[in-house]
């Protein structure tokens, strides 16, 4: 049955897909997830916390990826001292969810940090995620000062063969990496892989020695995240990665998620070319990474899951 | 009265002074609580120097409640003064009893007149520079910051390796060895001085302490020693850390006297109490007081110089009178945002370093040479290891004196304190054919903007100095080696940048993935 509900869904989809209609609209609600098994899911029109919980459904539910009583990192983007409505940080509603699932699917232990660009204190409290981490149980690491990072070699790095790395990520046991999908001055889009450069001390390294190589050499970390959880509930498409004003941001309420960080890239930077022209040839540290093997930016060739609400 | 009640209540307010204001030093105001950087307010030089912005009202209480009681200043607000205090306290307690007690000494009128004279002309010409090395409070901050604070962050951080998950590592702030040394020199010598003689520093040297001395001699209620009751039994004597009480005359020497009530808790007959003393002329008819009334008279003389000085340095203050003269033109250092100036810094500030301490990235330095040999020790900025957060404004608004103007969010989101300049043939897209643009990532006004660059695929960041507030974020980021690319340059004058662009864009409605 399931076997006979997953080949109609890959044939209506990629019909569906053909004439450039969602294969959703073709199906009730509750027949959605009719995979577990799915390469990337692509969520939109709902609210934070219900796009992330019909996302990870279809991902085959949090405990494929979090085993009982492990110790879970969860690595937003909290660079910058912002609220949350100017998309400069990942949403603290979808911050709280997966922390939330994630002791519910067992885990002992629930720590959420980054290493900011903008005074510590002040992003963790005004991003919004502190609180809403805080409040499901979830532990907020410190980042703020090297004593906190520990030295990794990237044996399959090119420029980045030596990096330090917090603390949290090298002891955990899995670790989730919840980007917010954003433009940027010099990488051209910050998402999954740019958001590393939250998980390392040393940052000016990279800027100085071919950024985005360098952002893919540390995407050849062994250690890499289970689960990449990109957050276009609001995106910032112009002035990032930190951004101006709130004329910055556009609101197209979505989510992807992906176990594949090149492909799930691949899927935001596709997504976000309708807002504003960009090519996944601009954004290089992408295709880099792809000849790196560290993931695929063929997407069209995953099994995708799209999910409208609403 | 009872000067028990008195005496106790002296010390718990000046106890009272003394911790919150060295706790406003060790924790950073922004962050726990604001509350302790209310009383650095509560100060006289602060209070002097920022009576046009706010310091009215506590300088006229100050003024008056020496008016009326002589130098409760000295004794209860001061925290240096409290510290003597201390310091005279525990160094009594490894003395025999002999030891212990004080004697009366004369007045060191030559050294504390003259230091007095200086800094009172100095005010009037604009000049704060005798201030920053003698004030009190100023010096009790730097005491503060420079040595309690650093010992306050070993224990911190000590803890931090205990309890790594609820204790944040407070990451050393910088280190400049000059103020360090300042600050310690001036507490050696002020313990030193206070162990072995009570409060000579404020008698000798302190100008608040002299100032007040002389405003002392006019005050309406002195301590008297009523000599139908005085046996001489000098227990008084030994207990007054000012030792300005003269047995033979029987007269306390009111200009020195810091109000600390002991002589007059101690003494077992009553026999001293303060006593309305406005005496009118023809009260001092009689001939064996009359060489006693020409001394008064000349102290009054000098205490209304002082009291001149005083009204012409507010006066000067009142009318902006400029520094009289200036040390080398040549400017390098970044004044804190709400300084107005370099010169307006000059004139205002006492480096208390309240700024130092309460900013939360640590970028607030004691100047060296940054400003010229007249500038040492006020603050300054370095981008070496981080930048002047967007939506911050601690340090202008705990400034106790006027130097750091209060700027609200808003307007330190325009205030100008420096201006970027891009050294294209520093810059890592230029030398190394790479991305970039840490500058742009941070700069909160897109004063920088990354631009196509020239045949590339690469972007170059472009800058409009215009929307430069002189953050040091790009400074701060900037990976080029040895020399940055994006240098902030001092302004002598800050300026005021234009208004961010809003760059409105269409809300655009998707209703497909993309893919």
């Amino acid at each position: 049955m399931e076997r006979r509900n997953f080949i109609k869904t890959a044939i209506l989809g990629g019909l569906a897909g053909a004439v450039n209609l969602n294969g959703n609209n073709l199906f009730a609600a509750g027949k959605m997830s009719v995979s577990a098994s799915n390469d990337l899911v692509a969520v939109m029109g709902g609210e934070p916390r219900e796009m992330y919980k019909k996302g990870i459904a279809a991902m085959g539910g949090i405990s494929k990826y979090v085993k009982k009583g492990q110790k879970v990192v969860i690595k937003p983007n909290i660079g910058w001292d912002k609220r949350p409505e100017f998309a400069a940080n990942t949403n603290p509603d979808l911050i709280a969810e997966i922390v939330k699932d994630c002791f519910i699917a067992g885990a002992s232990e629930v720590t959420v940090f980054d290493h900011t660009c903008d005074e510590w204190q002040s992003c963790y409290r005004n991003s919004g995620i502190e609180s809403a981490a805080k409040a499901e149980g979830a532990k907020m690491a410190f980042a703020h000062d090297e004593k906190y990072y520990k030295r990794v070699t990237l044996p399959n790095g090119v420029r980045l063969k030596e990096v330090l790395i917090h603390e949290a990520i090298i002891d955990c046991d899995v670790w989730i990496n919840v980007p917010v999908l954003k433009n940027h001055g010099g990488a051209r889009m910050t998402i999954a892989m740019k958001n590393f450069m939250g998980i390392v001390w040393d940052r000016r390294f990279w800027h100085a020695n071919d950024l985005q190589q360098c952002i893919a050499d540390c995407a050849t970390y062994t250690k890499m995240p289970v689960l990449n959880i990109v957050d276009a509930y609001r995106i910032m498409t112009q002035n990032g990665p930190k951004g101006k004003s709130i004329e910055d941001v556009q609101t197209p309420k979505a989510l992807f998620i992906s176990a594949d960080i090149v492909a799930v890239d691949t899927a935001a930077v596709r997504f976000f070319n309708q807002f504003r022209q960009m090519t996944l040839e601009e954004v290089s540290h992408i295709g880099i990474a792809e000849k790196m093997k560290v993931g695929t930016t063929d997407i069209d060739k995953l099994k995708v899951e799209r999910i409208r609400i609403g | 009265m009872n000067y028990k009640i008195l005496k106790r209540a002296r010390i718990l307010l000046s106890l009272v002074f003394l911790v919150t204001i060295t706790a406003a030093f060790i924790f950073f105001v922004s962050r726990e609580t604001s509350l302790f950087s209310l009383f650095l307010k509560i100060q006289f030089v602060p209070s002097l120097l920022g009576i046009f912005s706010g310091g009215a009202l506590v300088f006229v209480l100050l003024m008056l409640m020496t008016l009326l009681f002589g130098r409760v200043y000295c004794s209860t607000l001061c925290p240096l003064g409290v510290f003597q205090d201390i310091v005279s306290n525990f160094t009594n307690r490894f003395r025999s009893k002999k030891n212990r007690k004080y004697s009366f000494k004369r007045a060191n009128n030559s050294i504390r007149y003259t230091i007095l004279a200086i800094t009172g002309v100095s005010l009037i010409a604009g000049i704060t520079l005798p201030l920053v090395y003698l004030d009190p409070y100023s010096n009790w901050g730097k005491i503060s910051n420079e040595i309690i604070s650093r010992s306050e962050q070993l224990i911190h951080n000590g803890l931090s390796d205990i309890f790594p998950q609820t204790i944040f590592y407070r990451s050393y702030a910088f280190f400049a060895l000059g103020s360090f040394l300042f600050a310690l020199l001036f507490m050696l010598i002020v313990i030193i001085f206070s162990a072995f003689r009570g409060r000579l520093y404020c008698n000798t040297i302190c100008p608040v302490g002299a100032f007040l001395g002389l405003t002392s001699k006019l005050s309406l209620f002195k301590p008297v020693i009523d000599k139908s009751k005085c046996n001489r039994c000098s227990l008084c004597v030994t207990k007054c850390k000012s030792e300005c009480i003269d047995l033979e005359t029987r007269t306390i020497d009111e200009s020195r006297c810091v109000a600390c009530f002991n002589c007059m808790q101690v003494c077992s007959k009553s026999g001293i109490s303060y006593k309305f003393t406005f005496k009118s002329k023809n009260d001092k008819t009689q001939e064996g007081e009359k060489r006693e009334s020409d001394i008064e008279s000349g102290e009054r003389r000098r205490a209304l110089i002082a009291m001149g000085l005083m009204g012409t340095a507010l006066a000067a203050k009142a009318i902006n009178l400029g520094p009289v003269f200036k040390s080398a033109p040549k400017i390098t250092g970044i004044a804190p945002p709400g300084a107005l100036s370099i010169e307006h810094l000059k004139k205002n500030c006492t480096a208390c370093h309240a700024c130092i301490a309460a900013c939360p990235n640590n970028i607030i330095h004691p100047a060296s040479g940054e400003y010229g040999i007249d500038g040492i020790l006020l603050p300054v900025l370095s981008f070496n290891h981080h930048f002047c957060s967007f939506e911050c404004n601690e340090c202008s608004k705990v400034c106790p004196n006027d130097a750091l103007k209060p700027l609200s969010i808003e307007d330190k989101q325009l205030a100008q304190i420096g201006e970027a300049q891009f050294y294209l043939e520093k810059c890592i897209v230029h030398t190394d054919g790479t991305d970039c643009g840490a500058c742009d990532e941070h700069c909160p006004t897109k004063a920088i903007t990354m631009v196509p660059y020239g045949d590339t695929a690469l972007y170059i960041p472009s800058l409009n100095t215009e929307l430069c507030i002189g953050c040091g974020g790009c400074e701060y980021i900037c990976p080029a080696i040895p020399d940055k690319a994006m240098v902030i340059h001092a302004l002598a004058v800050h300026g005021r940048a234009e208004r961010p662009t809003l760059d409105k864009q269409e809300k655009i409605k998707v209703d497909d993935f993309g893919f």
